[in-house]
């Protein structure tokens, strides 16, 4: 299923694209000029500790659990957008020291700039990756990107006259355009409606299919990381959170969604995610 | 349509309390109402038109006429606000990124923001010996304190979301503030801005009282000769340039209103 990719990293296939050892992180309390009670011991807040995980090259895996369970803590690790307390992150063999355009981040707000264009926006990461590159080469990628969400035509609008659907396309394409061998998203159609969830989700297939990337998507809805996803890692709620299981959705691609609700297959793991989430949510909601 | 109308109307209103005004205050001053020898708004009108039909004339420093006293005041504003500017936006965001540039610089703003401008006249006589550098000097401290705050909270509280995309991007620290940060707090620069130079404009004329020359130096030279027509001239001059300069920053903001 691993088809040859022609990117940097196809030297050694020995190692999985992404692991996670020990993975650890404990947020400080922000420590006061003038501190007498606390004497030097920090506290701090555990979000996620001894993550191990593996990641095969352009699957498509999602990281499932309860609300506040520190999802976002491990994709904004694996992003290299904050340093773990403990533990490493290895990607393609080598352990990584902060953000690179190797991975493409998608928000769930989206984070376009409002101050540029749809293109511009695409304009300024590519810029920013890619210095050496000349204007009209930056212009020109930037539309082909663009024409593959489909929004060339709105290339010059702001983001503030595009819907949400529409910006997060853009975002999509923002991500892409930098060549990044993994997409990682956080909840990235938590804020649509249901239909347009539905029209970015096989968008999202359809390129992830085209393009041979590896994405991690974090999520809390079940069926979205069942239809996505080769798959799934199931988190305990926080603080403290582990990994407690990770499943594996052997469903056939591409997966109908209508037709995919009656294999028996997808509802037995359905059910099974369900109890997991229920129990865990019990969990967090019972605490107070 | 309606909306025509009622802007038609608005103005008809504004023509009419304005004449109002006019026909009160005349009255009032002719029948003595308030005190005696207070002129009147015909009289008034007449000096306005007086000194509005030459403007530019120099007899010396205190005879010049009331465009030329104007210029004079906006550019001691122009110079001593643009210095404030360059100074305060740079300090503003460096204040807004390092926690140490915060709480080393904090305690000067929180101090030296509520004193009147004022209070640095002497200063700036006894340091400069120079009324004109002074006046400039005046008008930098005034412009300094709201365009510095504002920048400042706006990399505070800017939206973290811009400066992750940055990040995961890997951009330079450089390339973070000049492409990302700036162009972020520009709205809240320009509310600065629209504050210092509101407040630039109401220190000139006290700061001019004490100087010489400029529109506040005639005000003040008015009162020596017991001209109070001639004050309400300056007072309609002063407000409207004022009216011009913040209406010239409305627009600004306008165009760098993000959110709509």
């Amino acid at each position: 299923m691993n088809k040859k990719s022609s990117k940097k990293s196809s030297s050694n296939e020995n190692y999985s694209h992404l692991e996670l050892f020990n993975l650890g992180k404990i947020f400080f309390k922000e420590k006061k000029f003038i501190d007498f009670r606390s004497k030097g011991n920090r506290s701090g807040f555990e979000a996620i500790k001894d993550i191990n995980l593996k990641i095969e090259k352009n699957t498509f895996v999602s990281i499932i659990g309860p609300s506040g369970c520190g999802k976002s803590t491990l994709l904004n690790l694996i992003a290299g957008l904050q340093a773990p307390t403990s533990g490493k992150i290895v990607i393609d063999g080598q352990a990584i020291k902060g953000p690179g355009p190797d991975r493409g981040v998608i928000f769930q707000n989206y984070a376009l700039m409002p101050w540029l264009t749809t293109i511009q926006n695409i304009e300024f990461a590519l810029n920013t990756v890619f210095p050496a590159k000349t204007k009209a080469d930056v212009k020109e990628r930037a539309r082909k990107y663009l024409r593959m969400v489909g929004l060339e035509k709105a290339s010059n609008k702001f983001p503030k006259e595009l819907s949400g659907g529409m910006k997060q396309r853009v975002a999509i394409a923002r991500a892409l355009s930098i060549n990044p061998n993994m997409l990682l998203m956080d909840e990235p159609f938590g804020a649509l409606d249901a239909l347009t969830r539905s029209y970015l989700q096989d968008e999202l297939l359809s390129i992830w299919r085209r393009n041979k990337v590896t994405v991690v998507l974090i999520t809390h809805s079940i069926e979205e990381a069942l239809l996505l996803s080769d798959k799934i890692v199931l988190m305990s709620s926080g603080p403290s959170a582990i990994i407690s299981e990770e499943i594996s959705v052997d469903l056939e691609r591409p997966r109908d969604r209508e037709k995919i609700e009656q294999d028996p297959k997808y509802l037995k793991i359905k059910m099974r995610l369900e109890k997991h989430l229920l129990r865990e949510t019990r969990a967090v909601e019972e605490v107070t | 349509m309606n909306k025509a109308i009622s802007t038609r109307l608005a103005f008809a209103v504004a023509i009419l309390s304005l004449l109002i005004f006019i026909i009160l205050w005349q009255v009032i001053a002719q029948q003595g109402l308030l005190v005696k020898n207070f002129p009147g708004s015909f009289k008034t009108i007449g000096s306005l038109i007086w000194w509005v039909s030459d403007p530019f004339f120099d007899n010396g420093p205190n005879d010049l006429g009331i465009g030329t006293n104007l210029l004079i005041s906006l550019r001691r504003v122009l110079i001593g606000y643009s210095l404030a500017v360059l100074v305060a936006v740079p300090l503003g965001v460096l204040m807004g990124m390092s926690k140490l540039a915060q709480s080393s610089l904090n305690p000067y703003v929180q101090l030296l923001k509520p004193v009147s401008p004022l209070a640095w006249l002497p200063v700036g006589l006894f340091v400069f010996r120079n009324s004109e550098i002074t006046g400039i000097f005046v008008i930098f401290i005034t412009s300094i304190w709201p365009t510095l705050i504002n920048t400042a909270f706006g990399v505070a509280s800017i939206n973290p979301d811009y400066l992750r995309v940055s990040k995961s991007l890997g951009a330079s620290k450089s390339t973070t503030i000049r492409r990302v940060i700036l162009p972020a707090i520009m709205p809240n620069i320009l509310a600065g801005m629209r504050i210092s130079m509101g407040t630039a404009w109401l220190v000139i004329v006290a700061a001019e009282m004490l100087l010489g020359t400029g529109i506040g130096y005639f005000i003040w030279n008015e009162w020596n000769n017991l001209s109070l027509e001639n004050i309400f001239v300056a007072i309609i001059i002063i407000g409207f340039t004022g009216f011009i300069l913040d209406q010239f920053f409305g627009f600004l903001q306008d165009k760098f209103d993000y959110s709509i």
